[in-house]
């Protein structure tokens, strides 16, 4: 036990003879924030410091310091041989040595700090290693900037922000580049070629605005492509693990109905903390028949997930142990976990049981406190108050710089996991939080406002997998069509799509849904969107995941499997034979417009002579099925179809 | 130098560190380079549990007789000499007795204590060495082993995966393991649900000849040439997708795809292999392993209720069980060795638990009964063993730097037939593994800025008493 290092230490008195044995005093007059600072930093503070108090102690200032923990005092000015803080650091009780991990000090360190306690123990006022605030938590609304050309606010945040880098913005990307994103962005769809002629064709000056607000209305294909994005997030899965013994539920009616009606995202959170019976599987976690270690309990799944999902902070080291990695603690996540515990629950380090019962509370106290003697119920409807409160800025940051990700390729923050770290616009980041906020929490406001801005309509950068720390935006990253849109933009070109919902999901779609057609998209039979069904192999292969964890981003790095299964696999080979059947059967097919209505469709537009050349030789002539079979594996493979840019 | 040619001209190491990316591998240990003593490793898979007084255990021989006590019997077949004066084992595997001299027997493996029994969550605890479910998603020691050495030959697949079908009972659960977790999907199994058609994967797709599809590849370079996105400079997206594009051409046009193709093989070899699809799934284990392949699985295969999961007719299915995997496992091993392949493969023979006939779990730690055992045993159907049982089990290994002829741990001779000397958990045979092909166990990638070690908590320690 920690604590007991002071205890049995503090029993030792210091005798004369081993007071002799420590190293002298270092003999100048020692500076506390040059000399004694950087020790308690490097030695000291991970334990007793950040809100911590290891043994009751805490280093945060001079006071808590002379004040010392369970075992009394840990300095005495001008008594550095009798302070407490010098014997453990010494080791004067083998067993008891400070600090518990890393190295120990060496012999000058010791006389620093002998120095340092003979010549008072002066600290600077200014110092203190107590909890920090934790970033990115209040709200804050930076004024928007003045700006010399830009309009959109996002714009006016970052004139100043390109001054700043030297960037000169280029020219926005053209009517059908801006289009292709749009559409893929909003509603995961290529544009159809006759709304993408529409929208060329259209005069108004603030076309692309209107364009973003027709794709918004759009709400079915709007649901059924953010599904995706909920479901990894969420770990909705249609199939996996648990399901078996009845360890898991789905929540994929209430989502689908969520997304439709667009509900304001403090309602949203709020259903999945303090869930309804078509909410609760997110809180259900998955369970395994047996016994489950301490830190994967089904509160605890739930605990972590809260906190990854909604407030971008990683909680799984602190199921075990403190946080290596960030501030929160063991008692953090017992503190989380027991709220939707059934009775008290006891805390484990480790795998070790510790005794002691978690004190509840939200990783963020300062955000509201939770009455332990509440019931269940009553603390779960507590948890969402304080967690979808205005006073809860990570909640809004966390999203919007979820949504900047996927529209940018890069978020404000990045990690998007970490959102204790810095934005590299705090400004744009805090405003375009409080914006969402203030506009009811509405997602697809947040949406119009990211997609009007002249940041998203630069050309497409070209950016790694691996966040790099020396980030500067210079516009969106070239992306790449995830499993979803791959698949869905095949059945844009083909017609052929899936033929009916995964039998688990049927049923939860809702009603005028069902019945419905959704505008952009193809009709007839086989029309169902990859979203709605389960993985298949090519899915698989194209990074969908299985939703065992929760996914937050994507890897986009093309790996040689996939390319496998899209060179021969028989999911894909099947969906293009069927393709072909339908291309050939269309009216247009039989004037020589197949070639030019398949390029429109996939790549939203006319082929070259060159191309047109290419291509039809490769169809044959009259047109094989074989050949548009070809061709058609061809244009899905480019670049140019494959990416968004 | 062209794109095209780079690729060409690339090592494996290159190639896999560009497709790789993250997530990056922390240091292991400052302590020296684990010197490999294998560079391919093959699993034999038993799954559903092999009772191990029924394979590689033998005791007490009781044979069948109406009116027997389930408690008197402890092995239903009785023990036969092996190629090491030492070592018995039961009738039924005259062929792997022959080659035992080229073996480490462990007999001491006890599986972990998940406090109820579901075999793929111990499949999964045995294939990761983490009990699920998890906070990040686990990789397949495959897939370490793939991830952290690459592939042997650029054109195979790290990670080869054969015998197992997903679309059975507990195929979700079996997928929860089957696959590279966070180390990403190129390191991801390569799966050959049945070795026949191992072929297909490898081939242009059902339908397609050879001729259409170079005319195919031929054309999209055309195409690819005149695409505006094609002509626009090197892209990080663009280059990976390319990248990948190139990489299953290459596998689908080198002549490593030969090796996936049973059909070459001569009629006499094939037949020493064939006895169904575990047999097969050896013979192309061996064509693999020649063709330059990190990591083969091959398994029986997992069906609830099927193969090693006898929850009746044990014995009876036991004799069927045992002719599947007895010549081909020694012709594995005798063609390896002919081949001058051995001494650098480890194979690994395993299960996920063993069977008793009367207890479920540990001695100590009984979990609940799945399987109704009578008081006598009247019929052949009740005959045989048919409980969980995890407190001992037998692992086989060959060759990669393995002592040959030699035992290791010690179970009881009376029921309980548990482990009483030189206990195995998987860490350590994980360790062991790692440490054949030079992989430190204390190796970690990191995940949300988490290491994750490749044995749990880094706590895993090689066995090296196994070692020659």
């Amino acid at each position: 036990m920690v604590g007991s290092a002071f205890h049995v230490a503090a029993q030792a008195e210091v005798s004369p003879e081993e007071a002799a044995g420590l190293p002298p005093p270092a003999s100048h007059a020692v500076s506390f924030s040059k000399e004694v600072k950087p020790i308690f930093e490097a030695s000291c503070i991970n334990c007793h410091g950040h809100g911590r108090d290891k043994g009751g102690f805490r280093l945060d200032t001079r006071d808590t310091a002379l004040q010392g923990g369970d075992s009394g005092p840990a300095v005495i000015p001008g008594k550095s041989a009798d302070s407490l803080l010098i014997s453990l650091v010494q080791g004067v009780d083998p067993d008891n040595v400070m600090p518990k991990k890393g190295s120990r000090l060496t012999p000058e360190q010791v006389g620093l700090l002998r120095a340092w306690i003979d010549q008072g123990a002066l600290w600077d006022t200014n110092v203190t290693f107590g909890r920090v605030e934790p970033a990115n938590l209040k709200p804050r609304l930076p004024v928007v900037p003045t700006a010399v050309k830009a309009t959109n606010p996002i714009d006016r945040f970052l004139e100043a922000y390109f001054v700043t880098y030297r960037i000169r913005p280029p020219k926005t990307v053209s009517d059908r580049v801006f289009a292709r994103r749009a559409y893929l962005d909003v509603i995961g769809l290529l544009p159809p070629p006759e709304g993408l002629e529409a929208f060329l064709a259209d005069g108004h000056k603030d076309k692309r605005e209107r364009l973003v607000e027709r794709l918004l209305g759009d709400d079915c294909n709007y649901a059924e492509h953010w599904l995706s994005f909920w479901n990894d997030l969420l770990r909705n899965d249609y199939k996996g693990t648990g399901y078996i013994d009845g360890g898991r539920k789905q929540i994929t009616h209430w989502l689908y109905s969520a997304l439709l009606t667009n509900m304001p995202y403090d309602r949203f959170v709020g259903e999945l903390v303090n869930p309804t019976s078509d909410s609760e599987g997110f809180t259900k976690g998955i369970v395994w028949r047996g016994v489950v270690n301490a830190s994967q309990t089904p509160q605890m799944q739930t605990a972590q997930n809260v906190a990854q999902v909604f407030m971008g902070v990683n909680l799984k080291c602190a199921s075990c142990h403190d946080s290596f990695i960030n501030d929160l603690t063991l008692a953090d996540a017992y503190g989380l976990a027991g709220i939707y515990a059934d009775g008290p629950l006891e805390t484990v380090h480790c795998d070790k049981p510790t005794g002691k019962t978690a004190e509840l509370k939200f990783l963020y106290p300062e955000l509201g406190a939770i009455d332990p003697g509440a019931d269940k119920a009553a603390r779960l409807k507590r948890l969402a108050q304080i967690i979808t409160q205005r006073q809860d800025g990570r909640l809004t940051r966390t999203l919007v710089n979820r949504m900047w990700q996927r529209f940018m390729g890069r978020g404000l923050v990045e990690p998007v996991g970490d959102m204790e770290k810095a934005a590299w616009n705090p400004d744009l980041l805090d405003w375009l939080a409080e914006d969402f906020a203030a506009h009811g929490y509405d997602v697809k406001h947040l949406i119009r406002q990211i997609l009007t801005s002249r940041a998203y309509q630069m050309p497409a950068v070209n950016l790694g997998e691996q966040p790099q720390q020396d980030y500067v935006f210079r516009g969106p990253a070239v992306r790449r069509l995830s499993a979803e849109q791959f698949r869905d933009a095949l059945m844009c070109l083909t017609g052929v799509g899936y033929a009916s919902p995964e039998k688990e999901v049927e049923g939860t779609i809702p009603p005028r849904v069902a019945v419905g057609s959704c505008a952009a998209r193809p009709a007839g039979t086989n029309n169902v969107r990859a979203a709605l069904v389960a993985a298949d192999p090519l899915m698989v292969a194209l990074a969908r995941p299985n939703r065992e964890q929760v996914v937050t981003t994507r890897p986009t790095v093309a790996t040689t499997l996939q390319a496998l299964e899209l060179t021969n696999g028989e999911t894909l080979a099947e969906v293009l034979k069927r393709g072909a059947q339908n291309m050939l059967g269309a009216p247009s097919a039989a004037n020589g417009g197949l070639i030019p209505a398949l390029y429109e469709k996939a790549l939203g537009r006319r082929p070259t002579r060159q191309e047109r050349r290419l291509a039809q030789e490769m169809v044959g002539q009259p047109a094989q099925s074989a050949g548009v079979e070809d061709l058609l594996w061809s244009v899905a493979m480019l670049p140019e179809f494959q990416l968004i840019y | 130098m062209t794109r095209r040619d780079f690729i060409k001209t690339a090592s494996a190491a290159t190639l896999s560190a560009l497709t790789a990316g993250f997530p990056r591998s922390l240091s292991a240990e400052p302590e020296a380079k684990i010197k490999p003593t294998a560079d391919t490793v093959i699993v034999l898979w038993m799954a559903g549990g092999m009772a191990h007084t029924d394979t590689f255990d033998p005791k007490r021989y009781t044979a069948f007789a109406r009116g027997l006590k389930p408690e008197h019997v402890l092995s239903t077949f009785p023990q036969i000499d092996t190629a090491v004066d030492n070592i018995k084992l039961t009738a039924g595997l005259e062929n792997i007795a022959r080659v035992m001299d080229r073996a480490t027997l462990i007999r001491s493996y006890t599986a972990g204590d998940l406090g109820f029994i579901l075999h793929s969550r111990h499949q999964y605890q045995w294939h990761t060495g983490y009990a699920p479910p998890q906070t990040v998603a686990a990789p397949h020691l495959g897939a370490v082993i793939a991830r952290t050495l690459g592939p042997r030959k650029p054109a195979m697949p790290g990670f080869v995966d054969i015998g197992q079908r997903f679309d059975q009972g507990e195929g979700e659960e079996l997928k929860a393991f089957h696959t590279a977790g966070f180390l990403g999907s190129e390191y991801g199994p390569f799966v050959i649900a049945n070795p026949e058609d191992a072929l297909k994967s490898v081939r242009p797709p059902a339908g397609m000849s050879p001729a259409r599809f170079e005319r195919r590849e031929t054309f999209y370079r055309k195409l690819l040439a005149q695409s505006p996105v094609g002509q626009l400079g090197s892209d990080y997206q663009k280059d990976s997708l390319l990248r990948s594009l190139d990489n299953a051409n290459r596998l689908l046009s080198s002549p490593a795809a030969k090796a996936f193709d049973l059909s070459l093989e001569p009629k006499a070899t094939y037949d020493k292999y064939n006895t169904g699809r575990f047999g097969l799934g050896c013979l192309l284990a061996r064509r693999l392993t020649e063709a330059g392949a990190r990591f083969i699985e091959v398994t029986t295969e997992y069906i609830p209720f099927q193969y090693w999961d006898t929850h009746e007719n044990g014995h009876t299915r036991m004799v069927d069980l045992k002719k599947a995997i007895d010549a081909p496992v020694a012709q594995l091993v005798l063609d390896l060795e002919e081949r001058g392949l051995l001494n650098r493969t480890l194979i690994v023979l395993a299960s996920e638990f063993s069977r008793d006939m009367m207890i479920e779990g540990k001695p100590d730690k009984q979990v609940k009964d799945q399987v109704v055992v009578p008081d006598v045993i009247s019929d052949m159907k009740s005959y045989g063993m048919h409980r969980h049982f995890t407190d001992a089990g037998s692992v086989l290994l060959f060759g990669g730097g393995m002592k040959r002829g030699y035992l290791h741990g010690t179970t009881a001779d009376e029921r309980p037939c548990k482990t009483i000397e030189k206990r195995v958990v998987i860490e350590d045979l994980h360790a062991s593994i790692y440490r054949a092909v030079g992989i430190s166990p204390k190796l970690s990638y990191e995940i949300e800025k988490r290491p994750f070690y490749v044995t749990r908590d880094g706590l895993g320690q090689p066995i090296l008493d196994l070692f020659a």
